[in-house]
């Protein structure tokens, strides 16, 4: 059993020289072979590492505005069929001393924050930066969004409460204002007035809903409503609530729904004035949006491997043809019927495995370029390369297997006679 | 020894071997002679087992080899050593890698002992120094001197060769002539050559089967061929100028 074991191995391994030997003596002919399938592969996992990239930020986006938050709102971010725009339009959008309402008379929120926004022009002595996006924020933001501060802290109750103007910056704006200064305790210009930075955000990246923090600042919902009117439609004004650990986002928007419509003084037979969007209806359109991005991937990139698959199975024939007196005189120095099989297979199999390689490597320098000019984190990651080289075997064998099986069926006398 | 009893063989029910018994002896080299298309390529691949005959034995020492499967005739197998026509020497391998692919397919040795054993079969054809060399690079004689290398690395107890000499200049034709006839007695190898080159037959012709229109038609040997009064292996014999002035 060794004894056989050890001579197969040893075929198998004479077979793979055989085949490795052609393909380095045809090598045009490889090239041109191996092109269709490199196109597959870079097509597929291309598409792939795409929607990779941005279902991870996406999903990253969506952890940092906190997968169980449920957000108050005029506009839903799926719409009902039954109600018209404009019915959404005349809603009143939250107020802020709505959240003291939904604070107080919920059971099952843990924390609420009302987060209302604009755009206004930042300065730090001689430097400026144009059309910020200013958020106020009320006391509990910090509990219901996630993020990083890289330096100083967040507002004390006292800050929030009292609408003292401190401001927490947003990384590149903190880089912008203060190239070479560490800005804490530092004053910026806001609205005319001084603010002074306690903190400095985390570089947060471009998330997959263009939500980070890097660009802009924060200030107290106190504090920008001393300049603007936080409740106005125009500043975008919404609310966020998280349950208590144990609560369900079912149960949360129920208690939420009741709540806001006892606030508003909705009679039972009204609908909604408002909407509750959960992250998770995003997810679902995207699991959706991300579904179609891959078939479409599989069919474009199935197309071109078939294509590739057929070319592999073409140049087989045609090796097979061209060494019909190389696989006679084997048969007849012994070689048997699986050596001359797995010669060709590997030969195959290699062909579109060294096409897969190469498309490979064309999608991982084409994510380096990707991730160096744009700054978009964008991998390739192992699974796609299994995936990727998976795919090419199985085209080599599939596309490789007739031609080497008529190849190890061929009568040594037939094939013999052509060396004559 | 191998002995060939009543075979017969056709094609498109046109017979192309009619009967044909005969023994081939151990340690000798047998010719096979005749026009083309006389049948002596068809009765060599018979009894390599390329083609099967329709009637008849033939018989490997003790062991019929007409009536064995496909895996009992692997054990003869390896005992067969082939020259083909033209050398067949495989283009993208060495001349050391030619050599040791038969030694692949039949046995276990490791890498090194089929380098020595190929080592060995060249040396014995004094190709000594020519194991890395690629078939392009040698010259027609050489090729054949691998191939023959080649055919013994297994050491057979039967070596078939098939027009062994084709293509060659007649030095080099005597050469590989008396090089198979060498290998034949000091190995004690059981030779069958397929030829019509008169001069292989006056040298190494140890045993000379003429085979006419597919029937054997006169057995001796090369000293005989000359002073036999068979019409049709005259005509075959003195079919040159050369040889008919010989004869005169």
């Amino acid at each position: 059993m060794l004894h056989t074991l050890i001579l197969i191995a040893k075929l198998i391994r004479e077979s793979a020289l055989f085949a490795l030997t052609s393909i380095v003596a045809n090598k045009l002919r490889t090239v041109l072979t191996l092109l269709g399938i490199t196109i597959g592969i870079f097509a597929i996992i291309s598409v792939f590492s795409v929607v990779d990239s941005l279902e991870r930020q996406i999903r990253e986006s969506i952890s940092a505005l906190g997968d169980n938050v449920v957000y108050i709102q005029k506009w839903p971010w799926t719409f009902d069929t039954d109600l018209q725009w404009w019915q959404y339009a005349n809603r009143p959008s939250p107020r802020l001393r709505e959240l003291e309402e939904v604070q107080r008379r919920t059971g099952s929120v843990e924390a609420a924050a009302f987060l209302a926004s604009t755009r206004r022009r930042v300065e730090y002595l001689t430097t400026s930066v144009e059309s910020v996006s200013i958020a106020g924020v009320s006391a509990d933001y910090d509990q219901v969004r996630n993020f990083s501060l890289h330096s100083g802290r967040y507002f004390s109750q006292t800050e929030s409460s009292a609408g003292r103007n401190a401001i927490i910056l947003g990384y590149d704006l903190a880089e912008n204002l203060f190239p070479n200064t560490d800005p804490i305790g530092r004053s910026v210009k806001l609205f005319g007035h001084n603010m002074t930075v306690i903190g400095v955000f985390e570089k947060e990246g471009l998330g997959g809903f263009g939500d980070t923090h890097d660009d802009s600042a924060v200030i107290p919902i106190q504090t920008l409503a001393q300049f603007i009117n936080v409740d106005q439609d125009r500043y975008g004004p919404f609310i966020m609530a998280k349950p208590h650990p144990g609560i369900t986002n079912a149960e949360l928007i129920d208690d939420l729904t009741g709540v806001m419509r006892s606030i508003r003084r909705l009679p039972p037979v009204a609908e909604n004035n408002f909407s509750l969007n959960e992250t998770s209806l995003l997810t679902e359109g995207f699991d959706e949006l991300f579904a179609i991005i891959t078939l479409a991937g599989w069919i474009i990139g199935g197309f071109s491997i078939l294509v590739g698959g057929f070319g592999i199975a073409n140049i087989m024939f045609v090796s097979v043809r061209e060494r019909t007196s190389i696989i006679g005189i084997q048969k007849a120095l012994g070689a048997k019927n699986y050596f001359i099989l797995w010669q060709f297979l590997f030969e195959a199999v290699l062909l579109s495995l060294i096409g897969g390689i190469v498309g490979l490597l064309l999608v991982f320098g084409g994510t380096a370029i990707v991730v160096s000019v744009f700054e978009i984190d964008f991998l390739l990651s192992a699974s796609n390369i299994l995936l990727g080289v998976n795919v090419s075997i199985v085209i080599g064998l599939v596309a490789g297997f007739l031609p080497s099986w008529s190849a190890s069926r061929m009568d040594p006398v037939v094939a013999i006679r052509s060396t004559a | 020894m191998i002995r060939v009893e009543n075979v017969w063989k056709s094609f498109d029910e046109q017979p192309v071997l009619k009967d044909i018994s005969l023994t081939f002896e151990r340690g000798k080299t047998n010719l096979i002679i005749g026009k083309s298309g006389s049948g002596k390529t068809v009765l060599m691949k018979c009894l390599v087992g390329l083609l099967e005959a329709d009637r008849g034995r033939i018989v490997y020492g003790d062991l019929d080899f007409s009536a064995m499967g496909y895996r009992q005739r692997r054990v003869i197998r390896k005992e067969l050593g082939m020259l083909f026509q033209g050398a067949a020497l495989f283009d993208s391998m060495s001349v050391t890698d030619n050599v040791m692919f038969p030694l692949s397919m039949f046995t276990t040795m490791s890498r090194k002992e089929k380098e020595m054993r190929a080592a060995f079969c060249l040396e014995r054809v004094n190709l000594h120094g020519a194991d890395h060399l690629q078939p392009s690079e040698l010259s027609g004689g050489m090729k054949k001197r691998v191939a023959i290398a080649r055919a013994i690395s297994i050491s057979p107890k039967y070596l078939f060769c098939d027009e062994p000499n084709s293509g060659l200049d007649p030095p080099t034709a005597i050469l590989i002539d008396k090089l198979i006839s060498e290998i034949t007695e000091e190995f004690n190898i059981t030779t069958v050559v397929n030829t019509h080159d008169m001069n292989s037959v006056m040298e190494i012709g140890d045993k000379v089967v003429y085979i006419y229109l597919g029937e054997l038609w006169w057995v001796g040997s090369r000293h005989e061929i000359l002073h036999t009064g068979n019409k049709e292996l005259n005509d075959f014999v003195y079919a040159t100028e050369l040889m008919r002035t010989l004869k005169k």
